[in-house]
């Protein structure tokens, strides 16, 4: 596997929940070292999110951690110690990429943003994602998923016809899970830039932005005609002459899109169990699909390609949104506990030795476990 | 940066090529992902048909009668008619290809075993993942949210489940093709050989929505729509809408916030009774919001670090204070369209943005030169 797209490139990973951890994971799938840094005092929040017991180890147990951080190596350093800074500054040396989506503000006062960190290594791609960006009046403004569904226009377009707007929810999160898909590819393109140039970059990402992004015809359109109103539709859709999910005879939810209106349409589902009102209408060469839901999607194996795999523990975990060489990927190490590789990576990338690394888990810079209490 | 030269994918030529009838939701995926390795500098060719892109007709229309759509999803790109129906169309697109270090194409496309074949490195846009067999089945952007389990998550429990608004099942894929593109030029950059890279939409979908799969893993039972006993709701304010948001860490500040003495019963002071108790929870929230505007709503709410989040519209985000400081709001000179303001990539690259130029207009079909 040493001819991978970014065999070779090294990523210091700050990453966290999917808007960070994801761009970083993304990074890994396509043959990069990425080296997830964490602290016992501060963990990835989708350890916690995901706490499923009180037990010894509870924050290593976490679904949505494990699904989001394979194919990573973790440490566990104080980055509000002197010493633990330090640490990551003689590792960003080692790197290429930093990848981070802490709040504004809280790495340059650890002495580690952009500005400290290209010192030490000018070829470094610096990626901060930020709920609105590094810069404007609302760039200390905290969000949480769904808060961008609505700041960013999607969710003035979501919701029943007539009735108020609605956002994707806190199971979906919808803008985070999208702004790793472009990041990723903003960082590589930044990487070949440096890797030619021997320049790196301060990439400044707006996860308000990436949302807003995907109604670039709406907003465009709203700007050369004030008229141009929008509200939600329901599953109506401009050009589309009729579409919407019907119910079948079992109860079940039938997605159909026409492109002749049928007033016949919503009779005929209910007349019928949704397989066979669906055998019926790809027949005659209408979309059709049943409104899965995540029990469905973990049966159907073809449909769900090399989106989901397990790891080496035989967990499931989160695969490729793509496939290269027609391919998906194997999932070479599994997410890691918190620190688990502390030492391995800190002998090998920085030549400690075991006196070194011994005073730095003494001192608690290093650690295996939180040290946040009750969450 | 006004010199192409200085732009990051400066020294990359890029084809997309548009076959005619091909499903437009798999289009739009192709030409998101074209579309941004153009503002970014690429040399991108975009070869249609003799009547043109169907995207060129689609909603919604300017006031001229052109596409918003099509002005969005094709700035900065060349294009050229090609009539890949006759055998002189397509040699003249197989020399082009020599030429060429990407192609993007859609699976039904009937040049599609050439492209695959062809010295650029091939990526694919399709509908289903190949597992499914299912090249010929029709497709919409409604079948693949609905696929995807992303309709299951939206709306109330006992009503229909809904789309989320946009373009979102072909805009996640145009994305993670744009990102397949870039990690093959990557590939081609150090020497090495470029994978091929293939994008369904419906395997996008899923991905996106992976925590369906992960909670229905863990317990059995599917995260689903929840409606009205949502966490994370919408209430109505002054002038409009928010969305009410907080994680557990924040409930103490939101309850601070709100400063409605019911919210200090102890069926509220935990997650699960909060979850338990929610029609309760939103009748003793909803006050504090009604006689508020949304603007007044978020900076108190932000002042005490609470995440709720104002609706606001595509109209409405033309004047939004934040957008207009950074600038992510482009003004791009159209030669017939006047000014058109429009979102550019949502990137800032040491501080600086990447300005779209004009779509291009169909030209009269013509021999590749």
């Amino acid at each position: 596997m040493s001819d991978r797209p970014l065999t070779g490139i090294r990523v210091l990973d700050f990453g966290l929940l999917t808007a960070g951890a994801n761009t970083s994971a993304m990074l890994a799938d396509l043959g990069a070292d990425v080296i997830k840094i964490e602290s016992g005092a501060y963990l990835d929040p989708f350890r916690v999110v995901g706490k499923m017991d009180n037990d010894e180890g509870w924050w290593n147990r976490s679904p949505q951690f494990r699904f989001t951080n394979r194919n990573k190596r973790g440490l566990a350093l104080n980055l509000k110690d002197p010493q633990g800074q330090r640490v990551i500054r003689e590792l960003a040396a080692t790197c290429d990429v930093v990848v981070e989506n802490f709040r504004r503000g809280v790495l340059d006062r650890a002495g580690l943003g952009y500005k400290d960190l290209s010192a030490i290594n000018p070829r470094l791609v610096f990626a901060a994602i930020s709920s609105q960006g590094d810069t404007g009046p609302e760039r200390m403004n905290v969000s949480f998923g769904s808060t961008l569904d609505a700041t960013s226009g999607i969710a003035s377009l979501t919701g029943y016809e007539g009735e108020a707007p609605r956002i994707s929810g806190m199971d979906v999160n919808y803008p985070d899970q999208i702004v790793s898909l472009f990041a990723t590819g903003i960082v590589i393109t930044a990487v070949m830039e440096a890797r030619r140039s021997g320049k790196g970059a301060f990439l400044d990402f707006s996860q308000r932005e990436v949302a807003s992004f995907t109604l670039g015809e709406e907003i465009l359109a709203a700007s050369a005609d004030p008229q141009h109103r929008l509200a939600p539709r329901g599953n109506d859709e401009a050009g589309i002459a009729q579409q919407d999910a019907y119910r079948c005879a079992d109860g079940k939810w039938l997605a159909v899109t026409l492109d002749r209106a049928d007033p016949g349409l919503k009779a005929f589902c209910i007349g019928h169990d949704r397989e066979t009102a669906l055998a019926a209408l790809l027949a005659k060469g209408i979309a059709a699909a049943p409104c899965l839901d995540g029990n469905d999607l973990l049966r159907d194996t073809a449909l769900q390609g090399v989106t989901l795999i397990r790891d080496e523990r035989g967990q499931l975990v989160k695969g490729l949104p793509y496939r290269l060489d027609g391919k998906g990927i194997t999932i070479e190490r599994a997410a890691p506990d918190l620190g688990q590789h502390t030492d391995e990576v800190l002998r090998e990338l920085l030549g400690y030795d075991d006196a070194r690394l011994e005073q730095l888990k003494d001192s608690g810079v290093t650690s295996t476990t939180p040290t946040i209490g009750d969450v | 940066m006004s010199e192409n030269t200085a732009l990051p994918l400066a020294r990359f030529t890029i084809v997309e090529v548009n076959d005619a009838d091909v499903p437009l939701c798999l289009r739009l995926a192709t030409s998101l992902a074209a579309k941004i390795a153009a503002d970014l500098g690429a040399s991108v060719l975009k070869i249609e048909p003799p009547e043109g892109d169907p995207v060129r007709r689609a909603p919604p229309l300017l006031s001229q009668g052109e596409s918003a759509l099509f002005q969005f999803l094709n700035t900065s790109k060349r294009s050229l008619v090609i009539d890949l129906a006759t055998e002189s169309g397509r040699s003249s697109l197989a020399r082009l290809l020599g030429k060429t270090d990407v192609c993007l194409f859609e699976e039904p496309a009937s040049v599609a075993t050439m492209l695959r074949a062809g010295h650029a490195t091939p990526i694919e846009i399709a509908a289903f993942p190949v597992e499914m067999s299912a090249a010929a089945r029709p497709v919409s952007e409604l079948a693949i949210q609905a696929l995807g389990g992303l309709m299951h998550m939206v709306g109330e429990p006992d009503r229909k489940p809904l789309r989320l608004g946009g373009h979102q099942a072909s805009y996640a894929a145009g994305l993670t093709a744009f990102t397949g593109l870039a990690a093959a030029l990557a590939a081609r950059d150090a020497g090495r050989t470029a994978p091929s890279v293939r994008v369904s939409l419906a395997e996008v979908m899923q991905w996106v929505n992976w925590k369906a799969a992960s909670g229905a893993e863990a317990t059995g039972t599917s995260p689903g729509r929840e409606g009205k006993g949502s966490e994370f709701q919408v209430l109505p304010c002054r002038d409009g809408h928010v969305a009410v948001v907080y994680t557990v860490t924040q409930w103490p500040a939101t309850r601070t916030l709100i400063g409605d003495p019911r919210l200090d019963d102890p069926r509220f002071s935990t997650r699960a009774g909060r979850r338990q108790h929610i029609a309760d929870l939103y009748a003793a929230l909803a006050p504090w919001f009604a006689d508020k505007t949304r603007e007044e709503i978020q900076k108190t709410a932000q002042a005490k670090g609470v995440p709720f989040g104002p609706i606001f519209t595509p109209r409405e985000l033309l004047e939004t204070e934040q957008y207009v400081a950074r600038s992510f709001l482009a003004d791009m000179k159209h030669p017939t369209l006047g000014t058109l303001r429009l979102p550019q990539l949502p990137v800032q690259w040491n501080g600086r943005s990447f300005a779209p130029r004009p779509a291009p207009r169909l030209s009269a079909p013509e021999l590749a030169a």
